[in-house]
């Protein structure tokens, strides 16, 4: 139901009549996100901002009026993490944009409605790149990528999207708008170092999933733009020698700029999917197959890291298979490659995005591929290093839509794999929806969470229950 | 056209996964510099893009939307421009689904739509105008052109009522190529536009005329300067079932002509800086790329510049999928901001080939109080006709 005429108005005054929408078609395109086999949600109205003070005048009304509060930007999140609540509204950012350079301070400020293919157009200019790329970043902003703890290409050397960033600009849920990191004097040059002023603000805001409260700019870190790559891949027998890869090149500070393993049947499923259209030619792998783009920016660098990764991978008794289209594919097509090959195949999906170690990465394949056993669906997983020793593992379960005992079927699975999953080890980015069930034992961190949550947003009006269920 | 598949349609509506790439993804490596000109020229809200448009039509053919001229505004507000189209990954053809979806749901109530349509059945043209009219023009060309022969130039009702100069043009440059061509006593409307928002039946009937008329001219060829006739009376007639000669855009002989240098033209004075811009329907729609640049930088003294947007991912110049009708504001806005693209390359002259897109983008021009010329290609070459 749209929101009360009156309540309306108001939010009208603070960004304009235009950017307020309480018609049917609109609140219904804002009921759901990229997120699948998710129940839609109808706002009560849709608010598009043009910047932080704007953001803060909304917020001030939502609290007076005890309105919950859904922030979006992309809409490409896909853990239910941007559905509206009943009778909230949707603070849509994308007109928040603005990039900002600061070339010495070797950083970049960005609007939260900043995408990363823009980001990374204009830093290309300059030579530069923030080096964490997300499958979705033609689609998602930077900031909603820092509010999902996200991560991607580029992970494997830089780590997730949180490690990138030095501050942020936050409207809390009562309208106060804070600036974290180095930027919070007001007399610093720029964003030059997250930690400052004591606790690491910046860091309560990472992976919230707007719980405490709408990031209307992020400063991130910039790197040199590399120009020298070498691309391989290394085939093992044995998932626990292939592991023992992972590990090794990381003990070497090997610039593996994007490793991913991959098992041999979802290799498969994935040269079947795209080989033809990507001109992957076909291949012998193996039992695990590392797929590996090394960067950096110096040539004599690089050949040093090439020839040390080959050597570990023969020390260990697995054989370099110098193919090198299909790292090629992922370092190169990183925008657009892994959007294609989530949708080529015609079905929808569900994902539970998480982190494992490297020696506990197949514990993940292992359970995702006895979900489809016994649930008989489609799907895959294939992870990616994502920091300093953590894999990140994408499960994507296949469904079709207009089946709805399929999709019942796969929402069921995946409490069943969240739980598996949690008891393997792993750790999801962020405690969205699809987790919240999963987690067992963790009651004093939850208590602190929602102690957290209790006194930046004593209404509750933040996203409410998307943060674990607080 | 065939008879559509509504199972298929929404199982085709269905591979859209909400992800949100046709909104305004920047893709260096492909040209992309944002993708829906609605969605950058509008509030932007969801249903302003391609995403939101599917799931407005997905929940209208369901009933879970009521079936209002409000509600289905969102199906109407497109230039079907076919950029989402351009860089979707799923396996679906969002722009020609959205058209099949105006076309199920066309018991909506819309009279603007309606109001075309009418017009065209009654005037052979949209825009009210005596159907003699088309050849009004001749009188200044200084040739006759017969009413039939094998080489048919069918001027299309924007160029042939509005902008009677692209037809002028293309007429003298034909000429001067020495292709013998004829002009239709009664052209009738190609019907573009009927079958843009949906209305199949009344383009199908309509299409009939037109071949008819065309098949009574002895043509073997038909040529056309309007980028929305070609891909009406190339593509879209076949689909209806209907036979029709080899059709050719203008450009597309020129690029030959040009090639060969069988046309002389005389350098332009100083130094002038041009840049293209790509009608959808006569690009994205039909792949006509090269031809319309290679006609433009045949003339002597020309300096050709590519905007920041173009070729495949070419921004829309708004016009296009009835949106002129629907929304002329709208419409006008995204003309305007497809100009500002021509002045950040510092154009002087932005060229394109089709009438329909050129008086748009004048209207955007003139919205910005921009002095730069808008011209149709052919009058920039039958200028320099020595």
């Amino acid at each position: 139901m749209a929101i009360d005429k009156k309540i309306a108005k108001e939010f009208e005054n603070a960004v304009g009549a235009e950017y307020v929408s309480t018609r049917p078609d609109v609140l219904l395109t804002y009921s759901q996100t990229a997120s699948m086999a998710v129940e839609p949600v109808i706002p009560s109205a849709v608010i598009r901002p043009a910047n932080a003070k704007e953001v803060s005048q909304i917020l001030k009304l939502a609290n007076k009026h005890r309105i919950p509060v859904t922030p979006r930007s992309g809409g490409s999140s896909l853990q239910g993490e941007a559905i509206p609540k009943p009778g909230g509204i949707v603070v849509d950012l994308l007109r928040l944009g603005g990039i900002t350079l600061y070339e010495n301070l070797r950083s970049v400020t960005v609007g939260a409605g900043v995408t990363y293919g823009e980001l990374d157009k204009f830093l290309a200019k300059h030579g530069l790149f923030l080096p964490v790329y997300p499958e979705s970043s033609l689609v998602c902003t930077v900031a909603g990528n820092v509010a999902v703890n996200g991560a991607g290409v580029g992970s494997s050397l830089y780590g997730c999207t949180g490690e990138m960033v030095l501050g942020l600009e936050v409207v809390l849920p009562d309208g106060t708008i804070i600036q974290t990191g180095s930027e919070a004097n007001p007399n610093s040059p720029g964003p030059f170092i997250r930690y400052a002023f004591g606790p690491d603000l910046t860091g309560l805001f990472i992976g919230s999933l707007g719980s405490f409260g709408i990031i209307t700019k992020v400063s991130v870190k910039t790197f040199k733009r590399m120009k020298y790559f070498d691309y391989n891949m290394y085939g093992f027998d044995t998932v626990e020698l292939a592991e023992q890869f992972l590990i090794e090149i990381k003990q070497n500070d090997i610039n593996g700029l994007f490793t991913s393993i991959y098992s041999g049947e979802v290799l498969d499923l994935f040269m079947d999917m795209l080989s033809e259209e990507l001109g992957f030619p076909p291949f012998e792998h193996a039992e695990r197959t590392v797929s590996m783009t090394i960067g950096r920016v110096r040539e004599d660098m690089l050949e040093s890291d090439a020839k040390l990764a080959r050597e570990i991978c023969e020390r260990l008794g697995g054989r370099v298979l110098n193919v090198r289209e299909m790292p090629q594919q992922e370092w190169e097509g990183r925008f657009w490659n892994f959007v294609r090959a989530s949708y080529i195949h015609g079905w929808h999906w569900r994902t539970l995005y998480h982190h494992q170690t490297p020696t506990n990465s197949h514990k993940s394949v292992d359970i995702i591929m006895d979900a489809m056993d016994k649930y008989r669906f489609l799907g895959h997983t294939a992870g990616f290093q994502s920091g300093h020793s953590s894999m990140n593992l994408y499960p994507h379960l296949y469904f079709d839509p207009q089946d709805k005992d399929e999709e019942e079927k796969v929402v069921k699975a995946h409490q069943e794999i969240a739980k598996a999953l949690f008891k393997s080890g792993a750790v999801p980015f962020k405690l969205a929806e699809f987790w919240k069930d999963a987690i067992e034992d963790m009651d004093e961190y939850m208590d602190f969470l929602k102690h957290i949550k209790n006194s930046i947003d004593p209404n509750n009006i933040m996203n409410p229950g998307v943060l674990g269920g607080i | 056209m065939a008879e559509i598949d509504l199972d298929e349609l929404i199982e085709n509506l269905l591979q859209c996964r909400r992800c949100g790439i046709c909104r305004n993804a920047v893709y260096e490596e492909r040209g992309f510099d944002g993708v829906c000109p609605v969605w950058k020229n509008s509030p932007g809200f969801e249903t302003s893009f391609m995403r939101g448009r599917i799931q407005v039509a997905l929940a209208l053919l369901e009933g879970v939307l009521e079936k209002t001229p409000e509600n289905s505004e969102a199906l109407f507000s497109c230039t079907l421009c076919g950029n989402c189209t351009e860089i979707c990954a799923a396996e679906f053809n969002p722009a020609d689904c959205l058209e099949e979806v105006r076309a199920v749901l066309n018991d909506i109530p819309n009279d603007v739509r309606d109001a075309i349509a009418e017009k065209i059945i009654q005037f052979d043209n949209p825009y009210e105008k005596n159907r003699s009219l088309k050849r009004e023009w001749i009188k200044e060309v200084g040739f006759e052109i017969p009413t039939s022969g094998e080489v048919l130039y069918f001027t299309g009702c924007t160029a042939g009522m509005k902008l009677p100069t692209v037809v002028i043009s293309a007429a003298r440059i034909l000429k001067a190529a020495n292709i013998e061509f004829a002009v239709l006593e009664e052209e009738p409307c190609c019907g573009s536009v009927m079958l843009r928002t949906g209305k199949t039946d009344e383009a199908r009937l309509n299409a009939q005329r037109v071949v008819s008329a065309i098949q009574k001219s002895g043509a073997k060829k038909v040529i056309v300067t309007c980028a929305g006739c070609l891909k009406t009376l190339r593509e879209d007639f076949p689909k209806l079932g209907l036979e029709i000669p080899e059709v050719l855009h203008i450009t597309e002989i020129l690029q030959e002509t040009a090639a060969c240098k069988k046309l002389k033209l005389k350098p332009v004075t100083k130094r002038l800086k041009v840049t293209y811009h790509d009608p959808c329907h006569l690009s994205r729609a039909m792949g006509v790329y090269d031809a319309p640049r290679e006609v433009i930088m045949s003339i002597p003294n020309i300096e050709f510049v590519e905007m920041e947007t173009s070729r495949e991912t070419a921004m829309c110049c708004g016009a296009g999928g009835g949106l002129r009708s629907y929304d002329p504001e709208l419409a006008k806005k995204i003309a305007a901001d497809r100009v500002m693209s021509a002045h950040e390359v510092g154009a002087e002259i932005i060229a394109t080939a089709c009438p329909f897109c050129e008086s748009n983008l004048r209207l955007g021009a003139e919205q910005i109080n921009s002095s730069i010329r808008v011209a149709d290609i052919v009058d920039l070459i039958a200028e320099r006709l020595m």
